[in-house]
Formats: structure tokens, C-alpha cells, sequence
């Protein structure tokens, strides 16, 4: 039997925070959770776990941890809020007029192999703006979480803005095999020119797409990139659609004063079975993984039943807890005073206590080291 | 902010060395023991060639020279935005010369060092295989008896040769890359810029 070491043993993945690490990361979330609450969102607690079929992200399914309930159905543990958030608004919340602001806090569960700031039982805070306008969705989206991170004291942080219609457009009529597709994603991720290039051999695509797929690789940087996009994508009229929607929210957030924390990457083509849109990452020095992020969504309400289009957008709670510990060193605990109460008598001592958390003192019950027989 | 690179010291070093100084960049002189060495406003981490991505994708480094190799058993989430040309090598498979095709066993037994570039190849081609993961000296492997045969990498093809083994199939070529920390190509922008657009220019 192995049973008994396991009583010492933890499973990887999971985490344990006290005292001061679990105020810092409370405080964190109720940072995130006032700004949300100031854009008008409301809270929503969805369930923890629900049938499996409801979580169909592909690159998730392969990390969802699931099981069989009582009556034999699938069941699974929530490994994103979004696909929950999505049956909650087509399912219960149908007859709400649009839009539909949510957000939510709380953890989802994922089989990750331990990396940092990737554990198996992961702090998410977001929101999904439902319905709606989808530029100004878009647009709102982002400067709620602009808002969040300098809420939360983040410096130095970059907005990077893509939109996947950029590589479907250049991509359409190609009829690329799933494999291919997913080679040619991944060098396009990895901004490796030559392996778009080589990835695309044989592809019965023209010439003009080639290349401009073959650019996006470089399609990365400031404002400039936008200009040399619309010159890459000029002859698709797709991708340049795609692009259009792209640069009318870049310059809203510009004229808002947000064009100082912005970049544009083409290449951020990941979650193509679920994202349609605009696609943006968080990043910022001192963390070498993007602290959060989000898209728009727009097919995947459809599948519970009440088309919408939808944008959301994520912050992990333990990478900002790590960026914050990196950017600002670790903040010693405010100093609150504690009252000690100890009296030989244990019902005057909590009569004590009593009167003094009714002031809202801070106080501590000791025991009474004098005279006690 | 300067930016930190990693390299490796084996066998990319003098090809990474003789990039760096056409391209007019810094670079540690000589036999220094140093693992962290800053010189000329970039400050650079020797560690083992297979650590390199991990440094990159952690962040620990914004840059490194890594072969492409070892990015495919790594895995890593990094950009590649150059390709360096130098340490040209292909990954193969090889196996005894004169011995029997694989088919004629149900599942093939290799022995290798990329022991995730191996898998992902034979099940790719919906081959049943045995991964027998090895840290070097893996051209042995066939004729003792511990595999079938080898995926290794090859650059001229004589220690193949000299332990009796042939090419049998292309796994996948590598050479030196760039790559770049995800969230240093956004964050520290022009600095990572400026590197990439200095050893483009050399590499013309």
C-alpha cells in the first residue's frame, strides 16, 4: 500500500496559498472585480463542473479533466469560463436583451504539465461583452482591461492586437488539410518566415497569397505594421476586411489615449477552432508569458442555441500575482494593529472581544496566563 | 534595457561567434569559465543547447541560439524569426545496413536522443514505436541490440557510416535559429528589433 505517504504527498499542479500571499491575491481580484463592476458588468458564479460536451475547444479537450456521474453522463470540471458563460446567456439568461455584460472570478482545472505561472488549478478573472456592437464591444473590452492593469500597478504593460480573419482571409479557397493547416499555424505563431514558406509547398494557393502569408511573420510592431499590413493584404479582400476592423478599434483606443500601450501581431493566430475576430495578448516586462487575454467569439453562442456575436477577455490571477512580486518586489504586509484580549474568566474575555469587534477593532483571544488554576 | 541571450557552448559556438562579430555585435572573448557574462550592452547565459528554449520561453533570456533540433524536441513557445544558416544538419532515421524493413515488425524499437521528434514521427505515420531515450553515443544502439534503429541527427553522415548504419527516411532538417521571448518582442521591442535587424543585415 502506497496510501500513507500520500497523506504528506501533494499532487502536482495544485496549489496552497496563506496568510499574506492569499491577502496579495485577494486584494488582486477585488482590484480586478471594481473595475469590472465600474463598466457595468455583472458578477456571475457559474457552476463548477457541467456536462462535457459543453467545453469543445479543441485545444482544451485534450487537458479537460472529466468523468462519469451517477446516470452515466460525461461530466466535466470547468477548464474555461467562457464555453459555461455561453450556455448560461443562450440558455437561462435568453430573454436578457443584448448586450450582455458578464464577469466572473474563480478557478478552472486543467491537466498541465507544471510550467510557470501554469499550474493544474488556474485563478481566472474576466469578462464577455455579449451581443452588441462589435466594434465597440472590441473596443471596450480592451480598455477595461488597460484599466485593470494600471488599477493593479502593472508597468510597462503591451496590448498586442490580432485578428485570426487576417490568416483565414489569406487562406481562403486553399482547402489545406487539418495537419498542414496546423503546421503552417504554428510556424505563422512562431514568426518563422522560411517555415511558412516551406510549410505552404504544394498548396494549391496563388502566388500574391503565398507571399503575404509568408509576411505576417514579419507583421509584428507599432503602428507602422498596420500600414505595411494594409499593403499585404490589399488584393484579399477578406483579410483586408479583417484588417479594416482591426485598425477602426486600434484607433478608437489611440484617440482614447491607449496608443502608447498597443502593438499589433498578425502572427497571433492561436484557438482557431474558437476565436473569429480581433485576438489580443498582455504582456509586460518582467514576465515572459503573456499575463492574459482574450478575442472575439462570435460562432460560439450560436452552438447553445442563440446566435450571438461576443468578445471576452481574461486575466490569470497567479501570473499578475508573480508579475506584481517581480515588477514590485514583495510588499511587506500593512502593519494592522491587533488587540490581544485575555481575561481569567473566558466569558469575560469574549464579552471583551465581542465589544471591541463591535468598533471593528482587530483583536486576538489569548489565553490568560495569570493565576488560571 | 539591455537584452540578455543565451547560447550554448557546443556546437553552435563558433558559428553564433562568427555571426556576432561580422555583424559588428559584442561577443565574450576567449576560454572564459563565466556562465553569465555581460559584454557590450548584452549580457549573455552559456547553458546546455538543450536548455536554451527553456530560457527563452521563460523569459530568463529575451534571446538565444538554438539549433532547430532542439527546438522541435523542446516544444517551446517561442518566436523563431530568423533562420542563422549555419549548423545545417538533417534528423534522420538510420538503421544496420542489409537489416530487414520495419514493416516486417509490428512495432519499430528506436533509440534516440529527441525521443519526442521520434514518437511524433512514427505515430505520425501511424507506425507503432518503442521510444528508447538515450543522451548520446546513440549509433551504437542498432548493433548492440537495444533498437531497431536510430533517429539522430546527421551532418556528413560518417558516423553513421563508420557504426554500420544507412539513412533509411528524413525526419526533418534543422539549422541555427534566432529565437526571440514572446513577451521581450512586444515588451522590449526596439531593442529586440534592433538585434534581429543587425544579424539580418549580416546574414545577406
Amino acid at each position: 500500500m502506497n496510501g500513507a505517504h500520500r497523506l504528506a504527498q501533494i499532487p502536482a499542479g495544485v496549489q496552497c496559498f496563506v496568510g499574506e500571499e492569499a491577502r496579495r491575491r485577494r486584494r488582486i481580484e477585488e482590484t480586478a472585480i471594481g473595475v469590472f463592476e465600474g463598466w457595468d458588468y455583472e458578477e456571475i458564479i457559474p457552476p463548477l463542473f457541467d456536462y462535457a460536451d459543453v467545453f469543445t475547444s479543441e485545444s482544451l479537450s485534450a487537458r479537460t479533466y472529466s468523468f462519469v456521474g451517477r446516470d452515466g453522463s460525461v461530466l466535466a470540471l470547468r477548464p474555461d469560463f467562457t464555453s459555461l458563460l455561453a450556455k448560461i446567456a443562450a440558455g437561462r439568461l435568453r430573454d436578457r436583451p443584448t448586450p450582455i455584460r458578464l464577469y466572473y472570478s474563480g478557478e478552472v482545472v486543467r491537466y498541465e504539465p507544471p510550467k510557470a505561472g501554469r499550474q493544474s488549478e488556474l485563478f481566472q478573472m474576466g469578462l464577455e461583452h455579449l451581443g452588441g456592437d462589435s466594434r465597440t464591444a472590441d473596443a471596450e473590452v480592451l480598455t477595461i482591461a488597460a484599466e485593470c492593469l494600471d488599477r493593479l500597478g502593472v508597468s510597462g504593460f503591451v496590448l498586442t492586437l490580432g485578428h485570426v480573419g487576417v490568416f483565414t482571409g489569406l487562406l481562403e479557397g486553399s482547402d489545406l488539410e487539418p495537419a498542414r493547416l496546423e503546421d503552417l499555424r504554428d510556424r505563422v505563431e512562431a514568426k518563422d518566415a522560411q517555415g511558412i514558406r516551406r510549410a505552404l509547398s504544394g498548396v494549391d494557393l496563388p502566388q500574391d497569397r503565398r507571399d503575404a502569408l509568408e509576411r505576417l511573420a514579419a507583421l509584428a510592431g507599432g503602428s507602422d505594421v498596420l500600414l505595411d499590413a494594409a499593403e499585404v493584404v490589399a488584393d484579399c479582400p477578406a483579410a483586408a476586411e479583417a484588417l479594416g476592423q482591426l485598425r477602426t478599434v486600434w484607433e478608437a483606443l489611440d484617440r482614447a489615449g491607449l496608443g502608447s500601450c498597443l502593438a499589433v501581431d498578425l502572427g497571433e493566430v492561436r484557438g482557431l477552432d474558437y476565436y473569429t475576430g480581433l485576438v489580443f495578448r498582455v504582456f509586460a516586462p518582467g514576465l515572459g508569458f503573456e499575463v492574459g487575454g482574450g478575442g472575439r467569439y462570435d460562432t460560439l453562442l450560436g452552438r447553445f442555441g442563440r446566435p450571438l456575436p461576443a468578445v471576452g477577455f481574461m486575466l490569470g490571477l497567479d501570473r499578475v500575482a508573480l508579475l506584481l512580486a517581480r515588477q514590485k518586489g514583495e510588499p511587506a504586509p500593512p502593519p494592522e494593529p491587533v488587540h490581544p484580549v485575555a481575561d481569567a474568566d473566558l466569558g469575560s474575555a469574549l464579552a471583551e472581544a465581542r465589544s471591541k469587534r463591535e468598533k471593528g477593532v482587530r483583536v486576538r483571544l489569548d489565553k490568560h496566563d495569570g493565576g488560571d488554576p | 534595457m539591455s537584452l540578455t541571450v543565451a547560447l550554448s557552448k557546443g556546437k553552435l559556438l563558433s558559428g553564433t561567434r562568427d555571426l556576432f562579430r561580422r555583424a559588428g555585435l559584442p561577443f565574450p572573448d576567449g576560454e572564459t569559465r563565466r556562465l553569465v557574462v555581460p559584454v557590450g550592452g548584452l549580457r549573455f547565459l552559456f547553458v546546455k543547447d538543450g536548455d536554451v528554449p527553456t530560457y527563452v520561453e521563460y523569459g530568463v533570456a529575451d534571446c538565444g541560439i538554438a539549433g532547430r533540433d532542439v527546438l522541435l524536441e523542446a516544444g517551446s513557445d517561442v518566436f523563431e524569426p530568423l533562420d542563422l544558416g549555419f549548423g545545417r544538419c538533417r534528423l534522420v532515421v538510420a538503421r544496420p545496413a542489409g537489416a530487414a524493413p520495419a514493416s516486417v515488425a509490428s512495432t519499430v524499437r528506436v533509440a534516440t536522443k529527441y525521443p519526442k521528434v521520434a514518437a511524433r514521427h512514427f505515430l505520425g505515420r501511424g507506425v507503432s514505436v518503442e521510444v528508447v531515450s538515450l543522451a548520446g553515443s546513440v549509433e551504437i544502439a542498432p548493433g548492440l541490440g537495444l533498437a531497431d534503429c536510430i533517429v539522430d541527427v546527421v551532418e556528413t553522415g560518417r558516423t553513421l557510416r563508420e557504426n554500420g548504419l544507412v539513412e533509411v527516411e528524413d525526419v526533418a532538417e534543422s539549422s541555427a535559429r534566432l529565437v526571440v521571448n514572446r513577451a521581450s518582442f512586444h515588451a522590449q521591442r526596439a531593442a529586440v528589433k534592433g538585434l534581429v535587424e543587425t544579424l539580418e543585415r549580416a546574414l545577406r
